[in-house]
């Protein structure tokens, strides 16, 4: 019996190609780059299950970011991010007020509905904005409005 | 997107009006507070705590985060009440600052479901999950919002006509005149402050719930000066007018897209300009007097 539903598991995974189970808590890590328009970065998002580690497909995210230090003052308008060409990957396009922390709020729905919160820095130098809690991602020589990942965690 | 983007900004307006409406009530008892925000953040942390951690229903959760709020206004109206003007202000400023720095090193959290949940000091607080677990959807939470304001905003129009609202005022204009009528001003000031904490509680409860993650940081000064500001610009004649304030600020100056990104600094501006030209607000106690006279006015007229 047991070997019967392992089975059924299996297929079912496979059926769902091999993605993170349905109701599976979501991890992310994102990754932004500066882009040449002032303020506005490409983001990467990766998505995985928690548990199985398995990538997140065909899943709807919507990005929404608030700046911490500053509550309720940036309405930033949430995007929808476009799936990428590997699985489990998603970029979106965002519109910043200024650099800064961010959180950047992601709201999963499809195949598992989750909301991660991720915590970026955006813009500075890379001599101001540090190294200790991540890799600068920037491009194009602007470092001015370059952006880093501040952690990579649940 | 532009529903979804709508829904957040009515929804931050319908929150912020509570930590507003507690500065508003301060000021009207003539005490400038810039430290409501501690309020808003015991009651999404304390909140925040009851639902996610100990698995309270969301509306226990809420009452809990008022009256947590209300229980730490107490603990800081109890010694500085007696302060005056500025003295009260610094004081409630450090109580504030004492109370984030707390949260920056407050570590408290359980496993659920095989996952740490709880405050992790400035790594913030995750997953307050009570309202997007029960599938609430972000309009219906707004609708929430601002039936909890409507409630607090009827509290108030009902303070302000009642005899406890006269005495507020009577020791916002002159403290010792009020001693002199027989009152202690002590006690009133206590309760003020007390019930400012408990309105800016509920709005706290609301943001966690919302937002679903805290963290230290969103309850800095500038949380509190903006709560200050709204009176001040709105107008300290009515509880309209820090709603006033918060729709000027977050309403009016997000919809001209064109300033979004200076935003702050056109507010600051106009917060000094309306402090030159007029003093407390634009719906001042004149301007409410007035207003109060043409109803009726336009009222006999129909009749």
């Amino acid at each position: 019996m047991r070997i019967v539903t392992t089975a059924l598991a299996l297929a079912a995974m496979l059926a769902a190609g091999g993605g993170a189970l349905a109701g599976e808590r979501v991890a992310a890590d994102v990754s932004c780059t500066a882009t040449a328009e002032r303020l506005t970065y490409d983001c990467t998002i990766m998505l995985e299950g928690r548990k199985s580690g398995a990538p997140v497909e065909g899943a709807e995210v919507v990005v929404k970011a608030d700046m911490p230090s500053m509550p309720l003052a940036h309405n930033v308008r949430p995007v929808k991010a476009a799936p990428g060409s590997m699985p489990g990957h998603y970029s979106a396009t965002l519109e910043l007020e200024m650099v800064g922390e961010w959180a950047l709020t992601l709201d999963v729905s499809g195949p598992t509905r989750d909301r991660v919160v991720r915590k970026l820095r955006f813009g500075g130098t890379a001599e101001d904005t540090g190294h200790e809690h991540g890799e600068m991602k920037d491009h194009g020589g602007d470092m001015d409005h370059g952006a880093m990942e501040m952690e990579k965690s649940h | 997107m532009d529903d979804i983007y709508l829904v957040t900004v009515v929804s931050n307006i319908g929150m912020i009006s509570f930590i507003a409406l507690s500065a508003y009530l301060l000021l009207v008892v003539g005490e400038i507070s810039f430290g409501q925000q501690a309020f808003f953040a015991v009651s999404a942390y304390g909140s925040g705590i009851a639902t996610a951690m100990w698995g309270w229903p969301i509306w226990l959760g809420l009452l809990w985060g008022a009256l947590l709020a209300g229980a730490a206004a107490l603990v800081v109206a109890i010694p500085t009440v007696r302060l005056r003007g500025l003295y009260f202000s610094v004081a409630t400023l450090a109580f504030a600052e004492m109370v984030r720095l707390i949260f920056e090193i407050f570590t408290y959290q359980v496993e659920i479901d095989g996952e740490l949940v709880g405050p992790d000091g400035s790594d913030g607080f995750r997953d307050i999950r009570a309202i997007y677990d029960s599938n609430v959807s972000a309009f219906e939470y707004m609708l929430i919002i601002y039936g909890l304001l409507a409630v607090v905003l009827i509290g108030f129009l009902i303070l302000e006509r009642s005899r406890l609202g006269a005495i507020f005022r009577m020791i916002g204009e002159d403290p010792m005149l009020t001693e002199m009528q027989g009152l202690n001003v002590t006690v009133y000031k206590i309760l003020a402050v007390v019930m400012a904490g408990v309105v800016a509680g509920i709005g706290g409860a609301l943001y966690a719930h919302l937002a679903t993650y805290v963290e230290p940081k969103i309850f800095n000064v500038m949380l509190g000066v903006h709560a200050l500001a709204y009176g001040l610009i709105g107008g300290l004649g009515t509880a309209f007018g820090p709603l006033i304030g918060v729709a000027i600020d977050i309403g009016l100056l997000e919809s001209i897209r064109a300033i979004s990104g200076y935003r702050m600094i056109v507010f600051g501006g106009l917060v000094a300009l309306l402090l030159i030209v007029r003093p407390r607000g634009l719906l001042d106690e004149a301007a409410v007097h007035w207003l109060r006279g043409r109803w009726r006015e336009l009222r006999r007229a129909t009749h």
